[in-house]
Formats: C-alpha cells, structure tokens, sequence
C-alpha cells in the first residue's frame, strides 16, 4: 500500500538567541503513514508535533531531509487539494460568521457553486454545529463549536489526508466524546488521518498505528495492538496445595494465593507451559491463561522515562 | 479565483475596524462642513473647500494607507489564520496578491466615498462638475496605491511599527521629488550622486501631487492627460516591482 506521509530524516533546528545554543525541535525523524490509517502522532508538550506537521504543510521548512505527502514534495499544490490541516488552536477571523468562513476556505479550494454551498451545508451538519450558529460571528462561539466548525473547514475538501494537531485537548467530555466520534467516522470513510495528540485514551481508542516523539527524536512506532500487548501473560488458578503454589513460584518468580484462587501476574510467555503442566501435574485446574494488555499510558510512560533517564 | 477571494476576506475584515468608520466620518463631516465655517464669499469659500477637500482625502487616505498595509498580512501571522489559510491549495504570490489587493480596495472604498463626498458638494457650491478635482482625487487614489505596495513590501519582513515609521519616512522623502530632480543638476558630485540614487530609488510621491497645480492654475502643465497616464503608469509598474520582491522575501518566510 502506498504512504500517505512518507518523512525521511526530517530535522528542525532553531537557534535559541538568548543562550545561543541549537534546539532541535525535530530531530532526524523517519516516518511512514499508510493510506487509510489513523495514525497517533504522539509526544509530551514540546516534543515536536506541531514543528513536524508545520513542516509536511510547508509553513515552516526543514533544515534537513526531506518527505512526501500523498506521494508528492512537500509544498504540491495538487497534494494539497487533497490534504487538510486543523491547526494546534482553530484560529478564526473572529467577525466572519461560521457559514462565511466554510465558504472562504472553499473558495481557496477553488470549489465552484451550487456544490460550494452544499459542501459547507454537509460539513456543519457532520459536525453537528448547530444550525442556530451558522449565520452567527465566530467571536461568540464557544471552545467546542470552535473546534467543531475547524473541523469542517477540514472536511470541505473531502480530503484523503487530514493533519489534526491535538483536535481534543481543552474540550468538556461530551464535546470530546463526540469529536472522537467524527474522528473514527472520518477513519470509517476511508481517509488517512495524522493525529497529534497526548490524549491518550483517544488515541488507544481511534489509532491503528502511533509513533511516540520525544524531544525531537522518535522513540518508536508500531501498531497500537502491538505495543500495548504486553510481553507476559497472567495465570490464575484453582485448587492445589500450598506446595503447588511454592513450585509455581520457584518458577515465575511470585504466586498470590487468595480465597483458594491463585494469581500469577506476570509470566514470561515461555514458561507459561511449565507452569500449566505444573497446575496440571497437581490436579488443579487452570482458571484462565490471558496476555497482559499495557494501556497506551503505560507504553508511553514508560517509552518517555526510559529515554528521559539516558 | 483564490486571490479575490482573499482580496474579499481582507476587505471586508478591514471594513469591519471602527477606526476606519471614524476616519471615514471625520473625513466626510470635514469636508462637507468646513466651507460654510466663517464669513467667506462664494469665491473664497470655493477656493478653501478645494485646497480642504484635496488635503483631507490625503490625509484620511494616507492614514487608512498606512494602517492598512502594514497590517495585513503580520495580522494574518501574528493571529495565525495563515496557517489554515497557506495549508490549503494557495500559493504564497495568490496570498501576497490577495492582501494587497484587498488592502488596495480598503482604501479604494474610503477615497471614493470621500471623493464622491467632497465633488457633491463642489458641484453645490459652484454649480458644474470640477473635473480637475475629481483627476486630483484619483491622483491621490494612485499616489496610495503605489504607497500601498510599499507598506506591503516593507511588511514581508518588517514589523508594523518599524515599518510605520519606515512607509512614512519614505512617502516624505518621496514627496521632495521636485527637490530631488533639482539637485541632479548641482555642482557638488556628492549631492548629484545623493540626489540620483534618492530620487531614483525612492518612488518620487510628489509628483501625484497635482493640487497645487490645480489650485494655482497660473503652473502651466503643456497636457494634463499625459501628465496623469505617465503618473499611473509608474505608479502601477513601480507597485508591480514592489510586489514582485514582497513575493520573493514572502515565499521564504517562516510562518
Ligand atoms: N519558532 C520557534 N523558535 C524557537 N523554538 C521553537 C519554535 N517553534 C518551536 N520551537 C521549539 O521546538 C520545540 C517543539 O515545539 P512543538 O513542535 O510546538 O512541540 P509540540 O507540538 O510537540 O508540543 C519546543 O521546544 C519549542 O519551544
Ligand atoms: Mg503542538
């Protein structure tokens, strides 16, 4: 399957004036984004989200490297036609009424009428801003009408790929529940969706795949399902002695008896046969025999403290 | 299609500052009031609403000018809709166009109501349509334009404060043009050369400057037309430069 964003080696320094000294925002990043996938973009405050998708816009330009979207040099107009952009906050020109700004972003888009007005009728109604709001000045919107009516600027296009820089944060949990419903739904239609983000639930939730930055370098990537599948597996079972429970725990380490069920947190995948024929071999019988699943948090916790500590 | 409809959006955002409507009104309330202050004779006051009306809309034009063109797009960077704006299919010489443009129109829009404004009431007072008012308007309309450019210009990398005082320094030097073409001739070599390079790298703003032309008519000028089409005419090619190198510095910009 062909990349939607193919980035090798993209890099990014800025100089700090007051201490003279490099930041590398981005640093070296190598990256691919396969069409049709929502891929979590993920990194701490400052790791080099913004930066990096600023650069696959051509807004800001690398000092490095270089990368594709949608098969094309960064900065293609024909890409461009096709690739969307919530910015990190929705900036708005605040006078313009909601239904005026959809039509100003689908004029760039050279969208001719009636298709113009149909187009911004659809997108607000996807996004469930109300139909009260639409004639109405954007300086009056709320947080999550904001963030709602940037991602039907997003939308007007239909585009294959959309860039949302941290489309969530800040909003109440219904307004971020329903976003993260738009955002499975635009995954459902087919579209390849860059979602950068530190919310984590959501993106355990709505990614297929995610890549985890921190200071400018990528720690790693992977799918979702992969990297929270945890590397041990959990044992609990019934009945068996005290000496049982002292042979299982000779061999992965600990065994928590209670109430006449035993647990066994965290074995190694390997051993999980020896300790069945273990439970077995005493006649008692296994309860259950599950993967550890990490939550995504876990993952990245983790992920960032153990590069941190280097 | 994309540049008007950004030219559309600058306008009517611009449209939008109350400062303008109060510009605008003080304008317009000067104009129209000023002649009947005081004990003057129909001559007298016809003569004051001339010289009054001209240099109000200069006045007015340069400030919404200026305001305007050193704004437009820093307001788009510091606000940060460029970002929406620049990531859709745009390019940045649509975008640069696009500012002017609207800023252009602003402006446009306030010097004709003044003019239309200020030829009313003259054509009260004197009973005919002074043509040579309204040729002086359009003067002041193109003398902006090309003032315009340079505000935009000096925008690209300028922030608006140094580039107020930037703008109107040169729109100054610029209105010495007479002074300037004066001193090519001069013994000194170093004040030729001064002269030259000031005269010839400055847009030269004063000859827009047909008022006083038209208020003294004793200054002979052999043909008006020709006089007027050579002013629009530098004024739109010198513009046309001056966008060209906002463009350049723009499309190397970090935004
Ligand atoms: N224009 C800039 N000048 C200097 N440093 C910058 C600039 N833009 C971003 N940075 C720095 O680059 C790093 C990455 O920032 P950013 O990409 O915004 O992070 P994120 O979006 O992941 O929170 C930060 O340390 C930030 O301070
Ligand atoms: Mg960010």
């Amino acid at each position: 399957m062909a990349a939607a964003v193919s980035i090798q080696g993209l890099t990014k320094t800025y100089l700090d004036v007051w201490s003279k000294t490099e930041i590398r925002a981005v640093d070296n990043l190598t990256l691919e984004v396969e069409e049709g996938e929502i891929f979590g973009f993920l990194g701490r405050n400052g790791a080099g989200k913004t930066t990096t998708i600023k650069m696959l816009l051509g807004l800001i330009f690398p000092t490095l490297g270089t990368a594709t979207v949608l098969g094309k040099p960064i900065g293609d107009t024909d890409a461009k036609a096709q690739v969307s952009y919530l910015p990190e906050e929705a900036y708005f020109y605040e006078g313009m009424t909601g239904w005026d700004t959809m039509d100003f972003y689908a004029r760039l888009f050279r969208i001719p009428e009636p298709k113009r007005s149909e187009r911004i009728r659809q997108c607000l109604k996807d996004v469930f801003l109300d139909e009260s709001a639409w004639r109405r000045p954007i300086r009056g919107y709320s947080k999550g009408m904001r963030q709602r009516i940037g991602i039907a600027q997003a939308l007007i296009n239909d585009p294959k790929l959309l860039f949302l820089d941290e489309p969530t944060s800040g909003l109440d949990p219904i307004a971020h529940a329903e976003l993260r419903e738009i955002i499975v739904n635009v995954g459902r239609q087919g579209k390849t969706v860059f979602l950068s983000s530190h919310q984590l639930p959501d993106v355990e939730l709505t990614c297929s795949r995610v890549a985890i930055i921190h200071r400018g370098k990528l720690l790693t990537s992977g799918k979702t399902q992969e990297l929270t599948a945890g590397d041990k597996v959990e044992i609990t079972f019934s009945g068996g002695d005290a000496a049982l429970a002292e042979k299982v725990k000779a061999v992965a380490g600990t065994c928590e008896a209670k109430n006449g069920t035993c647990r066994v947190p965290a074995v190694d995948p390997q051993k999980v046969n020896d300790i069945v024929d273990l439970i077995r071999g005493a006649k008692a019988s296994v309860v259950s025999v599950v993967p550890h699943r990490r939550t995504l948090e876990e993952v990245f916790v983790d992920t960032v403290m153990k590069a941190g500590a280097n | 299609m994309v540049t008007l409809a950004i030219a559309k959006q600058t306008l009517e955002d611009m449209l939008r500052r109350k400062i303008l409507l109060i510009l605008l009104i003080v304008a317009v309330a000067m104009i129209a009031l000023g002649p009947s202050v005081g004990f003057l004779s129909p001559r007298e006051s016809s003569a004051v609403l001339r010289s009054l009306g001209l240099a109000v809309i200069l006045l007015a034009g340069l400030l919404i000018t200026v305001l305007t063109g050193i704004q437009v797009i820093p307001t788009e960077i510091e606000r940060r809709t460029v970002y929406t704006v620049l990531s859709k299919p745009v390019q940045r010489y649509e975008f640069v166009l696009g500012k002017f443009l609207g800023g252009l129109f602003t402006v446009f829009v306030m010097i004709a109501s003044m003019g239309i404004v200020f030829i009313g009431v003259l054509r009260y007072q004197e009973g005919r349509f002074a043509t040579e008012m309204i040729q002086g308007v359009m003067m002041t309309f193109f003398q902006m334009t090309l003032l315009g450019a340079l505000a935009i210009f000096f925008s690209t990398f300028a922030t608006p404060v140094v580039n107020f005082f930037l703008s109107f320094g040169l729109f100054i030097v610029g209105n010495m043009s007479a002074v300037t073409e004066s001193l090519l001739n001069n013994k000194n070599v170093a004040t030729r050369l001064i002269a030259g390079a000031v005269h010839y790298a400055i847009p030269n703003f004063g000859n827009f400057n047909i008022q006083n032309k038209l208020i003294h008519p004793q200054v002979v000028i052999k043909d008006m037309n020709v006089f007027i089409m050579q002013n629009i005419a530098y004024a739109l090619i010198y513009s046309a430069v001056l966008l060209l190198l906002a463009i350049i510095v723009f499309d190397r910009r970090e935004v």
